[in-house]
C-alpha cells in the first residue's frame, strides 16, 4: 500500500510545498498566516528588510491584539464575576499552562511518531505501514472531547490526562507526514546512494531524513496548531489552560470572558503556526 | 587480457514468478573494455547489471571481481569499488554539485585537499567549470549536465569498474549523441572496464567494444564485437533485433525511384489472348499484367480469366495499386498490402508501366539501408576511438 493514498493532497514530487500537505489545519489558523500562499515556498528573502517584515509582521499584529485585550481588561466596566475571572495573573497563568499542554504533548508525539514512522518505512516493515496508520487514524477520528474525557478517566484527570489525550489526538498528523515524507524521497536518489556504497543507516541519516524534513515539519506544525484548539477542551477535565477561562465564562454566562479566552486561544494558534512556519523554512535543506 | 568481472551461472529468481528473471548467465568482461548488454525490454539486462554490484542480490551463482569472489562480500565495500550511473542520475538534491561528486571519496575518508584536487580534475574531465558549478544545486542543471555530473560522481574514487544503466536514455537525441561522443573520448583517457545496459542497438554498436545480445531470461544470444554481430548475426533473433526499429523510418524516407524495380510479365490487350497466355506460361508468376496500347496497366489476369475467346478489356481484376516513382517506399508498401496480387505497379507520369515493387524489393531496400546505417555508426565509432579532435560544438555545455 502506498503512503500516497494516506494523505489527500500530497504535493507531486519535485514541487514540495509542505504547507499544503495538511490543509486540515487551515480552518484553525485561518487565512491570516502570511507565510501561507503569499510567499512561494523555497524562495528565500533576499534582503534583511524583507525577511524582517515577513518574519515579524504577523507577531506584531498579534502583539497589538494582545495589547488591545489587555487594555480592555484593564479599562472595561467589568462586573464582580468578570473581574474575578479576568485577572492578569489568571490570564498569564492560563496561557502558560496552555503552552505547556501543547508543547509537552507535541514533543512527546514527535519523540514517538517520528521513530515509528521511520520504523514502518524500512523495507522489512512496509507491511506494517497500513496497520500503524489505521491505529493512528482511530486516535484522530474519535471526537476530541471523547478522547480527552476517556484519558482523564484512564489516567488522572487534570494536566497529565490532558497531555496523554493530546498525544493520542496529534499522533496521526506527525506519523502520517513522517511516513509520507520518507516515502516521497526519490527512489533513484536512494538507489544511487546505495550504489555508491552508503550503508542504510547513512542513507537514512544523510538522505532520507533531510529530504523528508519539510514534510515532517509540516505535520508537526499541523499537530501543534490542532492541539492549541483541542487543549481548550482540557478544561472539562480540570487541566487548566485558556480553556479554563472560556469554560468559566460559559458557566457564569459572561460573554466578555468567553471572548477574551477565545481571542487569546486564536492568537496562540496563529503565533505557533507562524513560528513553526519560520522553523520549517530555516530547516528546509537548501537545494530543494 | 584478463577478465575483470566474471559472472558464473548467475541467476535471479523473484519469489512468486515462475521463470527466473536472469537464468544462469555466464559472462566474462575483459579489463578496459566497454561491454554492452542489449536486448528487448524485460529480457533481464538491467537485473543482470544490478546484480554485479548487488543492488539486486542474486539467487544463486557467483560474481567475481578481479578474480575475487564477491558474492558474499560486504556489499557496501564492493559498491565503493564500482562506479554506478543510472538513467535517472539520482543526484542528491540537497547537496551541492561538488558534494555530490565527492560522495564516495568522503565515504572513503579522503582528506579535504585530496577531494578538492580530485573535484577540479573531474569537473575538467566532464567539461564543466568548477568555479561555476561546484556550489550549485542539482536542480539548477540541465538534463545533460546532470548526467555529466552523474558520470563524474561515479568516477570520483577512480573505481576500476563502472556500471551504467541506460545512462543517456532520458536525454533528447542531440544531447544524447553529444554525451555518447564525449563519453567515448573520456573512455579513451580513462580506460575503465564498463558494463553498459541499453535497449538501443545503435547505441550498443556505437559504444561497445563487445555486445552481449540478450533474450528473455538474460540468455545470451550472441556475445561478440559489434563488427561480428553485424556481419554474422548468430541467429534470427539477433538478426531481427539488429534490424528492429529503424527500418520503417528508413522506408518512409526512401523513394521508389531509388530502388531497382522488379520485372513482371505483361501483355498488350490488342495483341489478344494467345499472346497473354504465352506470356503467363513462360513466367513463374500467377498473374499477367494487361496493358493498353499506351502501355498503361489496365487489368490483372490469371490463367483462368484468359481461357475462352473475346476481348480482354473486362477480364481479371482492375489494377488499383499504382504509384509513381516519387512515392516513398512506405506508400508503395501500403498500396501493395491492399493489392490482391501482392505487388504494386509503378507507372511514369503518363501512366505507362515501368515495373513493379514487391516484398522482395522492399526487403532488399531495408537490407541495404541497414548496412549503410551500421557502416555509418561504425565509422563514427572508429573516428571517436582514433581520438580525433572533437568537433567544437561537442565541448560546450548545452
Amino acid at each position: 500500500m502506498s503512503g500516497r493514498t494516506l494523505v489527500d493532497d500530497v504535493p507531486p514530487r519535485g514541487e514540495n510545498d509542505p504547507q499544503r500537505v495538511n490543509d486540515d489545519a487551515a480552518p484553525l489558523v485561518g487565512a491570516a498566516d502570511p507565510t501561507r500562499g503569499t510567499i512561494p515556498s523555497g524562495t528565500r528573502p533576499t534582503s534583511a528588510g524583507a525577511r524582517a517584515r515577513r518574519y515579524l509582521g504577523l507577531p506584531a499584529v498579534l502583539a497589538l491584539v494582545c495589547v488591545a485585550v489587555g487594555v480592555y481588561v484593564a479599562v472595561a466596566d467589568l462586573d464582580d464575576v468578570e473581574s474575578r475571572l479576568l485577572t492578569f495573573d489568571r490570564i498569564i497563568d492560563a496561557t502558560l499552562v496552555h503552552l505547556q499542554l501543547v508543547g509537552i504533548s507535541t514533543l512527546v508525539v514527535i519523540a514517538l511518531a517520528v521513530p515509528l514512522g521511520i520504523l514502518v518505512t524500512r523495507p522489512a516493515a512496509t507491511r506494517l505501514t497500513p496497520v500503524v496508520v489505521t491505529l493512528g487514524n482511530i486516535g484522530q477520528t474519535i471526537p476530541s472531547l471523547g478522547v480527552i474525557v476517556l484519558f482523564a478517566i484512564l489516567f488522572a484527570p487534570g494536566f497529565r490526562g490532558a497531555v496523554v489525550a493530546l498525544v493520542v489526538y496529534a499522533f496521526l498528523p506527525i506519523l502520517r507526514n513522517t511516513i509520507v515524507g520518507l516515502q516521497q524521497v526519490d527512489p533513484f536518489v536512494i538507489e544511487s546512494a546505495r550504489g555508491m556504497g552508503m550503508s542504510s543507516g547513512t542513507i537514512l541519516r544523510t538522505m532520507e531524513l533531510p529530504l523528508a524534513v519539510p514534510v515532517i515539519l509540516a505535520g508537526v506544525r499541523t499537530a501543534a496548531v490542532i492541539n492549541v484548539g483541542t487543549a481548550t477542551i482540557g478544561a472539562f477535565t480540570n487541566a487548566g489552560g485558556l480553556g479554563g477561562i472560556i469554560y468559566g465564562g460559559i458557566v457564569q454566562s459572561r460573554p466578555p470572558v468567553i471572548v477574551v479566552g477565545s481571542i487569546l486561544t486564536g492568537v496562540l494558534a496563529l503565533l505557533l503556526d507562524h513560528v513553526l512556519g519560520v522553523v520549517e523554512e530555516v530547516l528546509r535543506p537548501k537545494g530543494l | 587480457m584478463s577478465d575483470l568481472i566474471a559472472l558464473e551461472q548467475l541467476t535471479k529468481h523473484y519469489p512468486g514468478q515462475e521463470k527466473p528473471a536472469v537464468d544462469a548467465i555466464d559472462l566474462a568482461i575483459p579489463e578496459g573494455e566497454i561491454v554492452i548488454l542489449v536486448g528487448p525490454s524485460g529480457c533481464g539486462k538491467t537485473t543482470t547489471l544490478k546484480m554485479i554490484n548487488r543492488i539486486i542480490e542474486p539467487s544463486s551463482g557467483i560474481i567475481r571481481l578481479q578474480g575475487e569472489d564477491v558474492t558474499r562480500a560486504d556489499p557496501d565495500d564492493l559498491r565503493r569499488r564500482i562506479g554506478y550511473v543510472i538513467q535517472q542520475v539520482g543526484l542528491f538534491p540537497h547537496h551541492t554539485i561538488g558534494r555530490n561528486i565527492a560522495a564516495v571519496p568522503r565515504l572513503l575518508g579522503w582528506s579535504r585537499q585530496r577531494i578538492d584536487d580530485r573535484l577540479d580534475e573531474l569537473f575538467h574531465l566532464v567539461g564543466m567549470d568548477p568555479a561555476i558549478y561546484r556550489d550549485r544545486y542539482p536542480k539548477e542543471l540541465s538534463g545533460g549536465q546532470r548526467q555529466r555530473i552523474g558520470v563524474a560522481r561515479a568516477l570520483a574514487a577512480d573505481p576500476p569498474v563502472m556500471l551504467m544503466d541506460e545512462p543517456f536514455g532520458a536525454l533528447d537525441p542531440i544531447s544524447r549523441e553529444r554525451l555518447q561522443n564525449e563519453f567515448l573520448r573520456l573512455q579513451g583517457q580513462i580506460g575503465k572496464t564498463i558494463v553498459f545496459v541499453t535497449h538501443d542497438i545503435d547505441e550498443a554498436i556505437k559504444m561497445g567494444d563487445r555486445i552481449a545480445i540478450l533474450r528473455e531470461g538474460s540468455t545470451i544470444a550472441q556475445y561478440d564485437t559489434p563488427e561480428t554481430v553485424l556481419a554474422a548475426p548468430a541467429d534470427d533473433f539477433v538478426k531481427e533485433f539488429i534490424g528492429s526499429g529503424a527500418s520503417l523510418k528508413g522506408l518512409g524516407l526512401a523513394r521508389v525511384s531509388e530502388v531497382s524495380l522488379a520485372d513482371w510479365p505483361t501483355s498488350v490487350i490488342s495483341e489478344g489472348r494467345e499472346a497473354a497466355r504465352r506470356e503467363l506460361d513462360s513466367s513463374d508468376h500467377g498473374w499477367v499484367l494487361l496493358l493498353d496500347e499506351h502501355r498503361r496497366p489496365v487489368r490483372w489476369a490469371e490463367a483462368r480469366a484468359l481461357q475462352g475467346e473475346g476481348s480482354l478489356d473486362r477480364v481479371g481484376l482492375e489494377v488499383r495499386a499504382k504509384v509513381e516513382p516519387t512515392a516513398t517506399l512506405v506508400g508503395a508498401l501500403e498500396s501493395m498490402l491492399g493489392s490482391r496480387v501482392g505487388v504494386v505497379v509503378i507507372v511514369d507520369g503518363s501512366g505507362a508501366f515501368l515495373g513493379t515493387v514487391d516484398m522482395r524489393v522492399i526487403m532488399s531496400a531495408v537490407e541495404s539501408m541497414r548496412a549503410a546505417a551500421h557502416k555509418r555508426v561504425l565509422d563514427d565509432r572508429q573516428r571517436m576511438r582514433a581520438g580525433q579532435e572533437p568537433v567544437a560544438s561537442d565541448i560546450g555545455v548545452p
